[in-house]
C-alpha cells in the first residue's frame, strides 16, 4: 500500500523558481558591476 | 530525496555561479600576485622607523624607466614625505608605507589602491597611473582627533 506522501501532487513551483531567477539575475548584475569597477580603476 | 525539476535547475544555477565566482576571484588574485597579510612579515620596530631603512629617507626614486618607488610613513596626522609626490603620465609606483605609531589607512581615491598601515608592518602596493591629475591620498582608518587632516596629493602629468 502506498504511502500517504506519495499520492501528493508535485507542488507548484513556477513562482518560486521565477523568484529564484530573479534574485540570481540581480546577484549576477550586481557582481559584474562591482568586477567592472574594479576592472576600470586599476 | 526527491527534488522537484524546478528545484533541482535552481540548485545547478546557484552552485555554478558560485564557482564562477570564486575561480575569477582565484584566478585574479594569484595572476595579481595577491597575497594574505600573514605572508608580508616585513617587520619593522615602530618606534625606531625613523632611524630604520629605507624609512630614514622617505621620498619618491626612480629605480627604472616610467618606474618609481614611494617610500611612506603614516602616522598621527600626516603623511611623510609631506610634499605632494610627482611622476609623469604612466608611471608605475611601488607603495612602500609604515606607521610610525597606530593603525592608519592608505588610499587613493579614483583607483584599487587601498589597504591598512599596520605599526610594524611594512605595506605594499603598486598601481600605474595612466590618466593625468592630481591624486588624492587619504588615511581612511580612524586614527585619532586629527585623523580627517590626513592627506597628501600625488601629482600626475
Amino acid at each position: 500500500m502506498p504511502k500517504p506522501e506519495d499520492k501528493k501532487e508535485e507542488p507548484a513551483l513556477k513562482g518560486t523558481f521565477a523568484s529564484v531567477m530573479l534574485l540570481g539575475a540581480f546577484i549576477i548584475l550586481t557582481w559584474i558591476g562591482v568586477f567592472a569597477l574594479f576592472m576600470a580603476r586599476n | 530525496m526527491h527534488l522537484h525539476r524546478l528545484e533541482k535547475t535552481w540548485l545547478k544555477f546557484g552552485i555554478s555561479m558560485l564557482a564562477v565566482f570564486l575561480i575569477v576571484l582565484g584566478v585574479m588574485a594569484f595572476s595579481m600576485g595577491m597575497k594574505p597579510p600573514s605572508e608580508h612579515h616585513h617587520t619593522v620596530d615602530p618606534t625606531k622607523v625613523a632611524e630604520t631603512a629605507p624609512f630614514d629617507n622617505p621620498g619618491l626614486n626612480q629605480i627604472g624607466k616610467n618606474h618609481y618607488e614611494a617610500v611612506m610613513t603614516a602616522y598621527a596626522f600626516g603623511f611623510e614625505p609631506a610634499v605632494p609626490l610627482e611622476v609623469p603620465v604612466g608611471s608605475k609606483v611601488d607603495f612602500i608605507v609604515t606607521s610610525s605609531d597606530v593603525v592608519h589607512g592608505f588610499a587613493i581615491v579614483g583607483t584599487n589602491v587601498n589597504m591598512m598601515i599596520v605599526p610594524g608592518e611594512v605595506s605594499h602596493v603598486t598601481h600605474t597611473f595612466d590618466k593625468p591629475g592630481e591624486y588624492l591620498i587619504l588615511c581612511n582608518e580612524y586614527c585619532g582627533t586629527g585623523h580627517e587632516f590626513m592627506a597628501i596629493t600625488i601629482v600626475v602629468q
